[in-house]
């Protein structure tokens, strides 16, 4: 266990959340555990995208009294991924607001949220 | 041998916390899986804030704030939601013998269909 | 039959490329090129503390431009898909009131909810956090506002407005950049002050602000619509 480095352990549990998101997408009839699927697929890329960032033995990049403006460079991990990741929590929340909405119009309009009874458009 | 502490607590903590999903998995009805779900979890976090209490002894008073938080938070949650389950009432409960909510409060008309 | 089959071989495959990633990955042990630029350059240049911050707002600022235009147009869709009908335009005198344990809570908690997220929003620059952070949380203090007050209407037009002004100052701001500084988004338009301290970094605790009030707005009305979808269902 000594040679494995940190950020790998980050890197399996994003990949195996994508893992586990993608099946439940696939294997669920229900629309809502569909939704959760794609919400846990979501959470899964944030996290193989921050952990990609990771620089060995660095810090958060902040510069205050912990980490001075001198030596941030040597210390501190990446604030790039960080940045890309937190816009994109936002966009998968924007979809996730509209993906819960159209759930709700159609329970609203067929009264069932299988997705075996929105069959029409099957050919 | 104070990490050796801190680390056990924060252990306990995360055993608590594994409970709780398992809990939530595998009960029956859904009063019981919000039961289980509130206490383990509370239960959980407040171990894991006290082992990281332990571990940093600097950061002992910012941890007491959240854990007072996290105990003001998650029992008034986990009462809305029951309350909540109790008056959408989807089905009819085999599991429920005594209903005391219904006998000292009867059910408020606006839940009726329109 | 075919359909399990399927769904088993695409997870294997989806699998097969994951364990590939995994087994090459190797930890940087320095930043890269672009990251040591952000990390040199960043607080002499902006001022500001946090690198996050100074990345989101200044040096990608127009992916922020664009990400504050893709949460308007979704929350523009939720109001579309989940348009108030004329028939449950009165439903609101039909919701049950909150017991009483959640509204002595709820009195508790939401001035303390609204003035973290103030707090989360205008210290972007400084510590960990930011405008969408702190909106998030104005978000979540107006949500336990309605469901502690389920006959408390929240003033659509009040908020309406709110995020329209606050995104169109942004761009305003973005625009001044153009005129008194560098280019879009350009912070230097304002002094960049004392490294550390509040009034620093420029405008951009200026754009976390307009920020903040505008996701805290958004996500506000996408949580009441919501809030009247399921209120308008019958039980």
């Amino acid at each position: 266990m000594t040679g494995i480095p940190i950020s790998s352990y980050a890197l399996a549990t994003g990949l195996a959340l994508i893992l586990i998101g993608l099946w439940g997408m696939l294997t669920r009839k229900n629309i809502i555990r569909m939704i959760i699927g794609f919400a846990l697929v979501d959470t899964g890329i944030h996290m193989v995208m921050v952990s990609i960032g990771y620089v060995t033995g660095g810090t958060a990049p902040i510069i205050d009294a912990a980490v001075p403006a001198s030596e941030a460079v040597h210390r501190v991990v990446d604030p790039l991924p960080s940045a890309l990741v937190l816009t994109a929590i936002v966009i998968g929340l924007g979809v996730t607001a509209v993906m819960l909405s159209f759930a709700v119009r159609i329970y609203r309009t067929r009264n069932s949220l299988s997705i075996d009874d929105c069959a029409e458009s099957k050919w | 041998m104070q990490q050796l502490i801190g680390s056990l607590i924060v252990l306990g903590g995360a055993v608590f916390l594994l409970s709780a999903g398992l809990g939530v998995l595998r009960m029956p009805d859904s009063y019981n899986r919000i039961q289980t779900g509130t206490k383990a979890s509370t239960l959980g976090t407040i171990l894991v804030l006290l082992g990281l209490a332990v571990l940093h002894p600097e950061w002992t008073w910012k941890l007491l704030i959240l854990i007072f938080f996290v105990l003001l938070t998650n029992p008034v949650s986990s009462h809305a939601l029951a309350r909540a389950t109790h008056a959408a009432r989807t089905s009819e409960d085999e599991l429920m013998v005594v209903d005391r909510l219904d006998e000292s409060e009867p059910e408020p008309p606006s839940t009726e269909p329109r | 039959m075919i359909k399990r089959v399927a769904v088993i071989v695409t997870l294997l495959l989806v699998a097969a490329i994951f364990s590939d990633l995994l087994l090459n990955y190797t930890e940087q042990p320095v930043l890269g090129r672009l990251g040591e630029y952000y990390a040199a350059k960043g607080p002499s240049e902006l001022g500001a503390a946090n690198l996050v911050t100074s990345v989101i707002v200044t040096y990608r600022g127009l992916d922020t431009l664009g990400e504050v235009t893709v949460l308007f147009i979704s929350a523009a869709g939720v109001g579309l898909l989940l348009r108030r009908r004329r028939d449950e335009a009165d439903s609101r005198e039909t919701r049950p009131a909150a017991s009483e344990i959640v509204q002595t809570a709820a009195q508790l908690l939401i001035p303390m909810v609204f003035l973290f997220g103030i707090y989360v929003f205008i210290n972007g620059h400084l510590t960990p956090g930011g405008g969408f952070q702190g909106g998030a949380i104005i978000a979540s203090g107006i949500m336990l506002l309605v469901l502690s007050q389920p006959l408390a209407a929240l003033s659509h037009r009040v908020i309406g407005m709110t995020e329209s002004l606050s995104g169109f100052t942004y761009v305003v701001v973005g625009v001044l950049g153009i005129v008194l500084a560098g280019g879009f988004l350009d912070n230097r338009i304002m002094a960049l002050g004392r490294f550390g301290t509040l009034f620093s970094a420029g405008a951009i605790p200026i754009i976390y602000i307009l920020i903040g009030l505008k996701v805290g707005a958004e996500l506000g009305s996408v949580l009441d619509r919501f809030r009247s979808a399921a209120g308008g269902q019958s039980r």
